[in-house]
């Protein structure tokens, strides 16, 4: 992979406040990149900071191998798509996404004419260059604001929050247009978002960000799969939790004592966040357990447990299950079958799990 | 509800009787303010054309009042800008002793600059009048603009910025377009808050006097208070005019962003 971006040591202060810590991270040509995090996590500030809207208080941001400090947002081959969209709402659409043409000196007027087109056709919104900017929909000033910033050819496309505005469905539709969209112009985005499943969606590598710093900078696969701390693990999906103790490690295996499950033997690459010692926790996903029904043969090992909660969603239930000797339930999600029951609360049921889906957290 | 209605009908006599009473005696054939009127002339029109000094004083108030208008709207824009889009220290008191001259009583106002004029030994003359107009406008100038820039986007500068314009070429083909309504407001408002104050001009115009200054000077003479009925209709129909030729242009550009109406002088 080679790399875009390429960012050292950013630090941002804001007074007292640290918003941005030890940012280290490269970012590659052509990649779809996400930035993950709760509100207040530090993640526009970081888009903002490579866009040039912020300066860093140390560290250094490297755009296409060039330094970046004291190079202002309108010098720096980066555009961005705001969470508002900011469409001017005085001029045509045409003349919108015209905007960054103005200073271009060696297009003449029709060639600038043939590049909206262009633009516009690429977002699926040709024949709309003579509108009014402010009678657009929402999904039409979203793809308004995509050509304006594509038109540039920049680099790199930041996208703050671009969905966030948009009702479920249009979401949907436009986070495959914004895939798309990406794999078409090959230039590497950028996308701010706090929807760990969006993130999950588009993105070839997730940064997952807390309090200003990066948590883990992983594939939606690895995040999800091996998550290196119990934060990044709560954050991205339903993750279940149990008490364990590192009992022993011998060479590439550790083994464990957890609770309700007994004795687990794991591989050392099942504990991403590092090698656990004495008290610890294990997560695993709601769809690695497996609930036993009449007469099943189990695959994996199997522990005893009763049916606190049954939540049913049409294609899926999902069960929390307290097993013996363990205080808080788990959840456990399974896809219905035609002709099985669903089970009911209280009844008695064996579950199946596998050694190899437990991660350790220290 | 009847009692409200004979309140609101007694309101609109109150406030609009003696306007209405300006062009009936302007057209009054008699130098007498009273009723029964004695027959229509355009006599004291005549004579207001005619008396020079009418002619100055209006020039010297049409200068002040555009001049006031003028630099009391650039600074209305500044003051506005920073208010609504930095932090800085101090901000908060830096911005209330700016508006402060809104509630401040103009006889004060008037006295302490004519103190300060004269000691700094300034001769007094439209300029010193356009400076204490540019102080009163101001506040208002700000109050007018600070809504304006909130309700404009700060994204829209950043974007701009973003696809390659300067900080002042932003400035010029976003920021301004977009807040012209508001311009053209503080405008309209510094002019006519200017054209017809009178402490400060009375105070600070030296020999040069502005048009409410004359027309006071005026009403010493019985005689001349038809032609100053007279001047009192032109300046509510200039008036009328001005107000409605800005309503028309906020409407407009309101309609041209796409905003919501949410009501202006009309």
């Amino acid at each position: 992979m080679k790399p875009i971006i390429e960012l050292r040591g950013v630090n941002k202060y804001y007074g007292d406040y640290h918003a941005l810590r030890d940012i280290e991270a490269d970012i590659g040509e052509g990649e779809f990149f996400s930035l993950l995090g709760p509100s207040g996590c530090g993640k526009t500030t970081l888009l903002r900071t490579i866009a040039g809207f912020e300066d860093v208080s140390s560290g250094t941001v490297h755009i296409g191998g060039k330094l970046m400090e004291g190079v202002p947002a309108n010098k720096r081959p980066t555009n961005m798509v705001f969470q508002s969209y900011a469409i001017f709402p005085h001029l045509s659409v045409a003349q919108n996404v015209g905007f960054g043409l103005r200073r271009r000196s060696d297009l003449n007027a029709p060639a600038k004419q043939a590049l909206i087109e262009d633009a516009l056709d690429m977002v699926g919104l040709d024949g709309y260059g003579g509108r009014a900017a402010h009678a657009l929909s929402g999904g039409q000033r979203q793809r308004v604001a995509l050509a304006r910033a594509l038109i540039l050819k920049p680099k790199v496309l930041l996208l703050d929050e671009p969905l966030s505005a948009l009702d479920k469905k249009l979401r949907d539709q436009m986070q495959s247009e914004l895939r798309r969209l990406q794999r078409h112009v090959g230039i590497t985005f950028i996308l701010v978002t706090h929807d760990q499943e969006e993130a999950l969606i588009m993105s070839d590598r997730i940064a997952v960000m807390f309090e200003g710093r990066i948590a883990q900078l992983a594939t939606p696969q690895q995040l999800y799969r091996r998550p290196q701390s119990r934060q990044v693990a709560d954050f991205i999906g339903v993750m279940n939790f149990l008490p364990a103790r590192v009992t022993g490690v011998q060479g590439d295996a550790v083994a464990l004592e957890v609770a309700g499950l007994g004795a687990v033997q794991i591989a050392a690459e099942q504990a991403p966040g590092g090698a656990a010692t004495g008290q610890a926790s294990v997560g695993f996903r709601p769809e690695t357990l497996t609930i036993l029904f009449d007469g099943e043969a189990p695959k994996g090992r199997v522990a005893d447990g009763v049916i606190d909660e049954v939540t049913y969603y049409g294609d899926m239930t999902y069960y929390a299950v307290r097993l013996e000797g363990v205080e808080q339930p788990l959840t456990i999600s399974m896809r219905n079958v035609f002709g099985r029951k669903v089970l009911a609360q209280g009844e008695a049921t064996r579950v199946a799990w596998d050694p190899g889906a437990l991660v350790l957290f220290g | 509800m009847r009692g409200l209605r004979v309140y609101t009908i007694f309101y609109l006599i109150f406030l609009y009787a003696p306007i209405i009473l300006l062009p009936l005696f302007a057209f009054n054939a008699s130098t007498i303010i009273a009723f029964p009127l004695s027959g229509f002339t355009t006599e004291w029109f005549a004579e207001l054309w005619a008396a020079p000094a009418m002619h100055q004083a209006l020039r010297n108030s049409l200068i002040i009042a555009v001049s006031s208008a003028v630099l009391a709207t650039c600074l209305g824009i500044f003051a506005a800008r920073a208010a609504t889009r930095f932090t800085f220290p101090g901000k908060g008191p830096i911005m209330g002793l700016i508006m402060l001259p809104l509630v401040l009583p103009e006889i004060i106002v008037a006295v302490s600059l004519l103190v300060v004029l004269l000691g700094v030994g300034i001769n007094l003359g439209m300029w010193t009048v356009i400076l204490g107009h540019v102080l009163i406008c101001t506040p208002f100038s700000i109050a007018i603009l600070n809504s304006a820039f909130l309700s404009l986007d700060g994204s829209l500068e950043e974007a701009a910025y973003d696809l390659g314009e300067t900080r002042w070429s932003t400035f010029r083909l976003i920021t301004l377009p977009l807040i012209m309504p508001g311009i053209i407001s503080s405008l309209l408002i510094s002019f006519t808050i200017s054209l017809d104050e009178f402490i400060i001009a009375f105070f600070l115009t030296g020999t040069e006097p502005t048009l409410p200054v004359y027309i006071w000077s005026q009403l010493r003479f019985p005689t001349k208070i038809p032609s100053i009925m007279a001047l009192g209709t032109i300046l509510v129909a200039l008036s009328i005019v001005l107000l409605i030729i800005a309503e028309y242009y906020r409407r407009l550009g309101v309609r041209k962003t796409g905003g919501k109406d949410t009501g202006g002088f009309l």
